[in-house]
C-alpha cells in the first residue's frame, strides 16, 4: 500500500480526485462549499466532500469538530430547530437538497438515520419497523408483514424477535434496540444510511454485531458513519474524513488515512496525541 | 480489630440514630397518616349525615328525579345527571383545545412566542371561579343564546336521535352553557400538564420519527402521545376532578332546576350547585340530610373516576409492555 499514490484527498480548494479509481465508484452525495451556522456560529467551514454509493464513509474528529453537524445536514434534520441554517450545495443524486421548497419528508425517507442512543418508539417491535412503511405505502397486511420481516432479517434481528413481534420495542436489550432502529430505517428503502455514533452506547459484542451489519448493508446503501472510535472507523469504513474545528482536514480511503496521513493534525489525532 | 473499616462502621451506627432522626421520622409518618385520618373522618361524617336520607328513601334516592322540599321528598338523580353531563361536555370542549395548545406550543410555535402563550394559559387557571360565573352569566350565556344555540337547534337539532339533545328554547343558561364554562376552566390545567409532558419527550426520539419522513402530526400521534400517555391521562383526570367539583361558576349558569331534560339547553343542576344554593335554606332534617347525601355521592363519583383512571393507566402500561 505504501506506493499507492495518495490522491484521495478532497480538501477545500483542492480538486477532487477519485481515490483508487475503481470502476464501480459512483458518487452518491456531493457536498460543495457547505457552510453551516448555529445562529452566528459557523460550525462547518466550506466543506467539499463526495460520498460514494455502496461504500462506507466515516467521519472522525474530536468532539465539536462538526462531524455530527455534517451528518445532520445530509437529511436536513437540523431544519427542526430555529437558528440553524446551511449554505452551499449538497447534491443527492445530482439534486441539491438544500434548495428551498424541497419535500423534506421524502428526502428523509430516502436518507435514513440512526442515532447515538437506540430510539425505539413506544410501540410494538412490529409497529416500530412498520412505522416508516405505513407513512408512505398502503400495503395489504401480508405484504407489510413481509417487508417488516425483510427489514428485520436484513438488520440481523429476525431470529431474536420473530416470536415476540407484538411485544414493546422497549423490552429489547440495548444492542437489539439499536438493530431495531436500523431495521426501521432500512424498512422504508432509503438509499443513504446515516449512522451517528451508532455503537457508542453499546457493549463490545453488540458493537461488533452492528459493525458486521454495516459491512453487510454497504452492498446496498451509501453509508455514512460518525464515530469517536478510531478502530471502528478503521475496521468498518472504506473512506474516512477527518474533521477539526469545522473544517475538513483530510479525506481519503481509510487505509491511506490511517497508515499515511497527509496532514500532521490527522496523524496527531489518530495516534492519540490530541483530541 | 482485624478489619478497621467495618469496626469503624459499627461504632458509628448507634450514634446515627439520634433523637432528632427519630423525631423526624415520627413527624413525617404522622403527617402521612394524618391525611388518611382526615379522609376517613370526612367519609364517616358524610356517611353519618347522609344516613337519615338514605334510610328514608333507600336506593330510590339515587334513582328518582323528585326534589320537593315542601313534601320532604328528595331524589338525587337530577344533580347526579347534571354533574356527569356537564363534566362530559367540559371534557369534550377542553381536551381537544388543550391538546391543540400543547401541540402548538411544543412542536409548531416559534421560540419567542412559547413563553408568552404558556404564561397566558396558566393565567387562565388563576382567574377565580366566581369571575367565570359572572362572565358566564352576563357574556357567554347571552352570546350562546343569541348565536350558538339557535344555530345548533336549526342544524343538529333536526337530526333524528342525537338531535333530541339540541332542541327546545334557547334559554342561554342551562346544562350546555355550564359545560362550556367548565370546559374553559379546565382547559389551562389540561393544557399546561400536556405541554409539560410533551416536553419530556427526548428530542432524539422525535428526530428519529422525523428522520423517517414523518410529518409533525404523525410524530405527535405515533411518538409523542404514546410516550406521554400516562401524563396526558393524569392531566385529563385533574381537569375532570375540577369539573366534577366546580361550584361557583356552574351555579351561575346551570339554571338550578332539579329536573332532567333530554335537551342540553334546558336548565338543570349539579351536585355542587345544589349544595351551594340550598344549604342555607335547608330547614328540615331530611332536607339537610339529603344534601349531605348528595355530597357523599359526589365524593364517591370523584373517587370512582380517579380509581378508574388509575386502572386505565395500569391497562395501558400492560398493553405497551413497559
Amino acid at each position: 500500500m505504501n506506493d499507492m499514490p495518495r490522491t484521495a484527498v478532497a480538501r477545500q480548494d483542492a480538486p477532487l480526485v477519485e481515490p483508487r479509481a475503481a470502476p464501480d465508484l459512483v458518487p452518491k452525495i456531493e457536498i460543495r462549499r457547505l457552510r453551516f451556522f448555529y445562529k452566528k456560529f459557523e460550525a462547518l467551514k466550506n466543506i467539499d466532500l463526495t460520498l460514494y454509493d455502496k461504500r462506507v464513509t466515516a467521519f472522525i474528529g474530536p468532539s465539536g469538530c462538526g462531524k455530527s453537524t455534517l451528518l445532520r445536514v445530509l437529511n436536513r434534520i437540523y431544519d427542526l430547530y430555529p437558528g440553524q441554517r446551511a449554505e452551499g450545495e449538497v447534491l443527492l443524486d445530482g439534486r441539491n437538497i438544500l434548495e428551498p421548497g424541497l419535500d423534506l419528508n421524502l428526502l428523509r425517507a430516502k436518507v435514513g438515520m440512526v442515532f447515538q442512543k437506540p430510539t425505539p418508539f413506544p410501540m410494538s417491535i412490529f409497529d416500530n419497523v412498520a412505522f416508516g412503511i405505513r407513512l408512505y405505502e398502503k400495503l395489504p397486511a401480508s405484504e407489510l408483514a413481509d417487508r417488516v420481516e425483510q427489514a428485520l432479517r436484513r438488520a440481523a434481528l429476525w431470529d431474536e424477535v420473530k416470536d415476540k413481534l407484538r411485544q414493546s420495542g422497549l423490552s429489547l436489550s440495548g444492542g437489539q434496540q439499536q438493530r431495531l432502529c436500523i431495521a426501521r430505517a432500512i424498512a422504508v428503502k432509503p438509499s443513504v444510511l446515516l449512522l451517528d455514533e451508532p455503537a457508542s452506547a453499546l457493549d463490545p459484542i453488540s458493537t461488533q454485531r452492528i459493525e458486521e451489519l454495516i459491512a453487510e448493508l454497504k452492498a446496498d446503501y451509501c453509508i455514512v458513519i460518525v464515530t469517536h472510535n478510531m478502530q471502528q472507523a478503521a475496521r468498518s469504513s472504506d473512506f474516512t474524513a477527518f474533521m477539526y474545528l469545522g473544517e475538513l482536514i483530510e479525506f481519503s480511503d481509510t487505509e491511506t488515512l490511517f497508515t499515511h496521513p497527509r496532514e500532521k493534525r490527522t496523524e496527531d489525532y489518530i495516534t492519540g496525541r490530541f483530541g | 480489630m482485624t478489619d478497621t473499616v467495618s469496626s469503624l462502621d459499627l461504632s458509628g451506627t448507634p450514634r446515627r440514630r439520634t433523637f432528632g432522626d427519630r423525631l423526624f421520622k415520627a413527624t413525617a409518618a404522622g403527617f402521612a397518616f394524618l391525611v388518611l385520618a382526615i379522609l376517613a373522618a370526612v367519609i364517616l361524617t358524610l356517611a353519618d349525615g347522609a344516613l337519615p336520607a338514605l334510610r328514608e328513601f333507600g336506593i330510590g334516592f339515587v334513582a328518582t328525579e323528585e326534589w320537593d322540599p315542601v313534601l320532604d321528598e328528595f331524589g338525587a338523580l337530577a344533580p347526579i345527571y347534571g354533574t356527569l353531563i356537564t363534566s362530559v361536555i367540559a371534557m369534550l370542549v377542553g381536551i381537544p383545545v388543550a391538546f391543540g395548545i400543547a401541540v402548538f406550543i411544543t412542536e409548531l410555535c416559534p421560540t419567542w412566542l412559547k413563553r408568552p402563550i404558556g404564561v397566558l394559559i396558566e393565567l387562565l387557571a388563576a382567574i377565580p371561579s366566581i369571575i367565570y360565573g359572572i362572565w358566564g352569566l352576563f357574556v357567554l350565556a347571552p352570546f350562546l343564546q343569541r348565536h350558538v344555540q339557535p344555530f345548533l337547534i336549526d342544524t343538529v337539532g333536526t337530526i333524528p336521535g342525537i338531535g333530541a339533545l339540541f332542541r327546545g328554547p334557547p334559554l342561554g343558561i342551562g346544562i350546555f352553557t355550564a359545560g362550556i364554562i367548565l370546559g374553559i376552566m379546565v382547559l389551562p390545567f389540561i393544557a399546561s400538564i400536556t405541554r409539560d409532558v410533551f416536553e419530556t419527550v427526548p428530542p432524539i426520539l422525535k428526530e428519529s420519527a422525523y428522520g423517517l419522513g414523518a410529518t409533525t402530526w404523525e410524530v405527535v400521534r405515533s411518538v409523542v402521545v404514546p410516550y406521554t400517555r400516562v401524563g396526558i391521562v393524569g392531566g385529563v383526570m385533574l381537569g375532570l376532578g375540577r369539573a366534577l367539583g366546580e361550584t361557583m361558576a356552574v351555579t351561575f349558569v346551570v339554571g338550578n332546576a332539579h329536573r332532567i331534560d333530554t335537551s342540553l339547553f334546558a336548565p338543570g343542576t349539579t351536585i355542587s350547585a345544589a349544595l351551594a344554593n340550598e344549604f342555607t335554606e335547608a330547614v328540615g332534617d331530611l332536607y339537610l340530610s339529603s344534601l349531605i347525601a348528595l355530597g357523599f355521592i359526589l365524593f364517591l363519583i370523584t373517587f370512582a373516576v380517579l380509581s378508574l383512571a388509575k386502572l386505565m393507566l395500569l391497562r395501558l402500561q400492560q398493553r405497551a409492555g413497559t
